[in-house]
C-alpha cells in the first residue's frame, strides 16, 4: 500500500516535470509551427541557472532566500529565448522546415557546449532546497516534501496557462495568430512581438521545469538530451501544439514508465516507444492534435 | 683465442650491463631524476611521436572521460620535458571527441592514421567502442593502447588474437566480482540481493557477474529485485521505489558518473541506505569531487579500474604520493582510475621504447615495441600492472574500500580501516582460459572460469 501511495506520488511528479517541458515545446510548435530540437537543453540551462545561482549566490542564506531564487532559471531561460526568436528563428520563417532543424539542431549543440564551458563537467546541486523541507513518513517509507511542492507548481503551471490562453486577450491574439498568421498581421496585430512572447513563455515552462526539478535530482550534462526524448514521446502521444495533449500524454508516459519499472523492470526502454507507436498508427495527429 | 677475455673486453662488458642497469632501475610511470638520463643508442630522428588520444570531452561521459585526458596530457608533458621518448621524440596529441558516436571514432582513427599518421592510438571510454575500434586498429596496424573501455568481448571475441591492440585498464567482469567479494566481507548474511544497473552492456556485465560470485560467496542468495534505467536517466524514484518494495537486504548499484549523483542523492532522500547496504562498482570512478558531502558513509565504494587517489595511502608507494601531488598542481582536482590509467599507458610506452632501442638501437620498429610491452610489469600509481601477452589485456589487483568523510577533503574517500584489495588471479581467468563459442557459451570466460571453479 505505501508502495502504491509512493509510486503514484511519483509518477504525478515526474508527469508535472514532463508536462512543463512538452508544453512549452507544444506552445512554441502551436504558435510559430517550429519544433524546437534545443527545448531539451533550455530545460536543462533552467536547471544548471538555479543550481549555480544558489551554490554561489546562497550558501548558508536563510531557507527565503533559497525559494527566492529557485525560479532564477525559469526566468534567465526566457530570457535567452527572447534573444534566440528574434536573432536566430526570424531570418529562417520563409525557408523549408529542414532550415529550422538545422538551426534549432545546432542550437542544441552550442548550448550543450556552453553548458560544459559555463558550469563544467561536473554535476550542480541544490540539495538544500529539499532538505530545508525535510521528509514525510508514508507508512514504513519517506517522500520528500518538497516533491509535493513541486507537484503543486505543476498543477499551478497548468492552471495558470489554460487561463492564459483561453481566458486573456493576449491569449486571443496567441490563438488567433495560431491559427493563421497573415491573417492575425493583415487585422493589425503586430505579429512579431506576439512570436518574441511565445516564443519566451515557451522558454520559461522549459526552464521552469529545471529550476524545480534541481533540488530533487541533479544537473548533470546531458539531461537535456534526455528530457528532449521524453518529450517528444509525450508531444507524439497527446498531439503537438495541443496544451490538453502535453497534460494528458506527460501523465500517460510518466505512470506507463513507473508501472513499467515496478512491474516488468526489463522492458522500461521499450515500453514509451512501443505506446508512442500504438498511437502513431491509430492516431496520427496524436490524442488531442489537429490533422 | 677470439673467446679469450681481455681485460679490455671485460670492462667493456661491465660498462654495458652498467648503461642497462642504471634505467632499468628507474622504469616506473613519473619523471626519471636527472642523473639517471639514459643515452639512446643509434640514431634517433628527432621528428615528433604522433599518438591519437579519443576520450568523451562532452555530454554526462565526460566526468569519467576528462581525466583520462588530463593524465595523457600529463605524462606527456613529463616525458617531453626529458626531451621527449629517448630523448629526441616530442609526444604530439591530437585529441578528438568520443562523444560523437561509434562511426565517428572509426572514421577519426582511419583519418589519424591515413593523414596524420599517428605513430599511436590511445583512450577509449567506452565500452561499446573499443570493439569495434579494436579490429580497425589491427588492419591499419597502428600500435593501440585502450586505457578503458574494458568489456571482456573485445579480447574474447571482438580481437581473439590480437597483435597491435593493447588494454590497460582491468577487464569488466572484474568490477562485479570484485564489489562481490567486497559485499560478502562486509554483509556475509545478506541473502536478498537487490540490482540497479545501467541498461547496457556494462550493466548486464556488472549484474551477471556480482551475481554470479556472490552466490557462490554467500550460498543461498538470490536476485530479488532488478531496476534497469536507461543510460543517461535522471529520475529514479520509481526504480528506488521498486527497490525499497522488493526489500533486498544488499543492493548492487553499476550507476556511474552523472547517474549515480542523480541517483545517490534521490535515494538519500527516499531512505534507500537505511533499508539495506549499498555496493556500487563506479561510484569513485569520476572526478572525485563529482560526489559531495551528502553521501552517506558505509557504502561499499568501487572504483572500476583499480584506482583512487588515496590508495595507497600516503608514505607507503611514493609513486603515488608524486602523482597525485603533481596532478594536482597541473589540473587542480585529483586524479581517477581513468587519469591513472591513461598516465601509465605512455609510460608504459616509454619504458617498452627505451628497452627496446637498448636491444636493437635506433628508433626500435613496432614488433620490437609490442614484443616488449607483452609480458611486460610496471610500477604505477595505482601500483603493479602486468600486461598479459596471451590477450594483451593489463592486470592490476584490484581494490575496493567503503566511503567515508574525511575533515581533508570536500568529498567521500574510502575509510583506510576498510580497504580490501583482491588478487587479480583470484578473481579472473587465467591465461587461454576458453574464450566464449569455443567450448563453452557463457558471456565472459571469466564468467566460465567463475562458474566451474568456484567452490560454493
Amino acid at each position: 500500500m505505501d508502495i502504491l501511495i509512493i509510486q503514484i506520488l511519483n509518477s504525478i511528479f515526474y508527469a508535472c516535470i514532463l508536462f512543463l517541458i512538452a508544453t512549452g515545446l507544444s506552445l512554441i510548435y502551436g504558435v510559430m509551427r517550429i519544433v524546437n530540437l534545443a527545448h531539451g537543453s533550455l530545460y536543462a540551462l533552467g536547471a544548471y541557472v538555479t543550481a549555480w545561482t544558489i551554490g554561489t549566490f546562497a550558501v548558508g542564506a536563510p531557507i527565503w532566500v533559497l525559494f527566492l531564487l529557485l525560479p532564477a532559471g525559469a526566468v534567465a531561460v526566457a530570457a535567452v529565448g527572447a534573444l534566440i526568436e528574434p536573432t536566430l528563428l526570424r531570418p529562417i520563417y520563409n525557408r523549408p522546415e529542414e532550415y529550422q532543424l538545422l538551426i534549432t539542431f545546432a542550437l542544441l549543440l552550442i548550448l550543450e557546449d556552453a553548458m560544459h564551458f559555463l558550469f563544467g563537467g561536473v554535476p550542480l546541486t541544490a540539495g538544500a532546497v529539499i532538505d530545508s523541507m525535510g521528509t514525510m513518513r508514508v507508512m514504513d517509507l519517506r517522500y520528500p516534501v518538497y516533491n509535493l511542492l513541486v507537484i503543486a507548481i505543476g498543477i499551478a503551471a497548468a492552471v495558470f496557462l489554460w487561463a492564459f490562453i483561453y481566458r486573456t486577450k493576449f491569449g486571443v491574439i496567441l490563438r488567433a495568430t495560431s491559427q493563421n498568421m497573415r491573417m492575425a498581421s493583415a487585422l493589425g496585430l503586430n505579429v512579431k512581438r506576439v512570436y518574441v512572447q511565445a516564443f519566451a513563455l515557451g522558454c520559461f515552462m522549459a526552464g521552469l521545469g529545471g529550476a524545480v526539478v534541481v533540488p530533487a535530482q541533479a544537473a548533470v550534462l546531458g539531461m537535456g538530451i534526455e528530457a528532449l526524448i521524453l518529450a517528444f514521446v509525450v508531444v507524439v502521444i497527446g498531439g503537438l501544439g495541443s496544451l490538453e495533449g502535453a497534460l494528458i500524454g506527460a501523465l500517460i508516459v510518466s505512470f506507463v514508465r513507473t508501472a513499467g519499472i515496478q512491474f516488468f523492470p526489463e522492458i522500461e526502454l521499450a515500453v514509451l516507444y512501443l505506446i508512442a507507436a500504438v498511437v502513431l498508427l491509430v492516431r496520427p495527429t496524436g490524442l488531442f492534435g489537429r490533422a | 683465442m677470439e673467446n679469450q677475455v681481455t681485460r679490455r673486453n671485460f670492462l667493456n662488458s661491465m660498462a654495458v650491463g652498467a648503461a642497462v642497469a642504471v634505467p632499468a632501475a628507474t622504469y616506473f610511470a613519473g619523471p626519471r631524476p636527472a642523473h639517471a638520463a639514459i643515452k639512446a643508442k643509434g640514431n634517433i630522428p628527432d621528428k615528433p611521436f604522433k599518438t591519437g588520444h579519443i576520450t568523451f570531452l562532452t555530454g554526462p561521459a565526460s566526468l569519467i572521460g576528462e581525466p583520462g585526458r588530463k593524465g595523457h596530457l600529463l605524462a606527456a608533458e613529463e616525458i617531453n620535458a626529458e626531451g621527449g621518448l629517448l630523448g629526441k621524440r616530442k609526444i604530439e596529441t591530437i585529441i578528438a571527441d568520443e562523444a560523437a558516436g561509434t562511426d565517428a571514432n572509426v572514421k577519426e582513427l582511419r583519418r589519424m592514421k591515413l593523414s596524420e599518421n599517428i605513430d599511436m592510438f590511445t583512450g577509449v571510454i567506452s565500452s561499446g567502442n573499443t570493439p569495434a575500434l579494436g579490429p580497425v586498429a589491427e588492419e591499419l596496424g597502428v600500435l593501440t593502447l585502450f586505457n578503458d573501455g574494458c568489456t571482456d568481448f573485445l579480447f574474447d571475441k571482438a580481437v581473439p588474437k590480437p597483435k597491435y591492440v593493447f588494454r590497460v585498464t582491468n577487464i569488466q567482469s572484474a568490477d562485479g566480482v570484485t564489489s562481490a567479494v567486497g559485499a560478502a566481507k562486509a554483509w556475509p548474511q545478506a541473502k536478498r540481493i537487490g540490482s540497479i544497473q545501467p541498461d547496457y552492456s556494462y550493466g548486464r556485465n556488472v549484474h551477471e557477474h556480482f551475481t554470479l560470485a556472490f552466490q557462490k560467496l554467500v550460498p543461498g542468495a538470490t536476485v530479488v529485485s532488478e531496476a534497469w534505467p536507461k543510460l543517461g536517466a535522471t529520475d529514479f524514484t520509481p526504480h528506488i521505489t521498486k527497490l525499497l518494495s522488493d526489500k533486498p537486504e544488499v543492493l548492487i548499484c553499476g550507476l556511474w558518473g552523472g547517474d549515480y549523483v542523480a541517483f545517490y542523492k534521490q535515494a538519500l532522500r527516499y531512505g534507500l541506505f537505511d533499508k539495506m547496504k549499498v555496493a556500487t562498482t563506479l561510484a569513485f570512478g569520476g572526478q572525485p569531487h563529482a560526489i559531495g558531502k551528502d553521501h552517506p558513509e558505509g557504502v561499499l565504494a568501487g572504483c572500476h579500474a583499480n584506482y583512487f587517489f588515496t590508495h595507497p595511502a600516503k608514505g607507503r608507494w611514493p609513486i603515488n604520493d608524486s602523482f597525485v601531488e603533481r596532478y594536482y598542481k597541473r589540473w587542480n582536482e585529483y586524479p581517477s582510475f581513468e587519469a591513472d590509467g591513461a598516465y601509465s599507458a605512455l609510460y608504459l610506452l616509454k619504458a617498452a621504447v627505451e628497452k627496446a632501442n637498448l636491444l636493437v638501437g635506433g628508433w626500435p620498429e613496432d614488433d620490437v615495441i609490442i614484443s616488449l610491452l607483452e609480458g611486460m610489469g610496471m610500477d604505477v600509481p595505482a601500483g603493479y600492472i602486468y600486461i598479459r601477452p596471451d590477450n594483451h589485456q593489463g592486470y592490476k589487483d584490484t581494490v575496493i574500500g567503503m566511503t567515508k568523510n574525511d575533515p581533508k577533503y570536500d568529498f567521500p574517500v574510502w575509510d583506510p580501516n576498510s580497504i580490501i584489495t583482491i588478487p587479480i588471479r583470484d578473481i579472473t581467468a587465467p591465461p587461454n582460459w576458453p574464450k566464449p563459442g569455443t567450448s563453452h557459451n557463457e558471456s565472459t570466460a571469466a564468467a566460465n572460469w567463475l562458474k566451474t571453479t568456484w567452490l560454493t
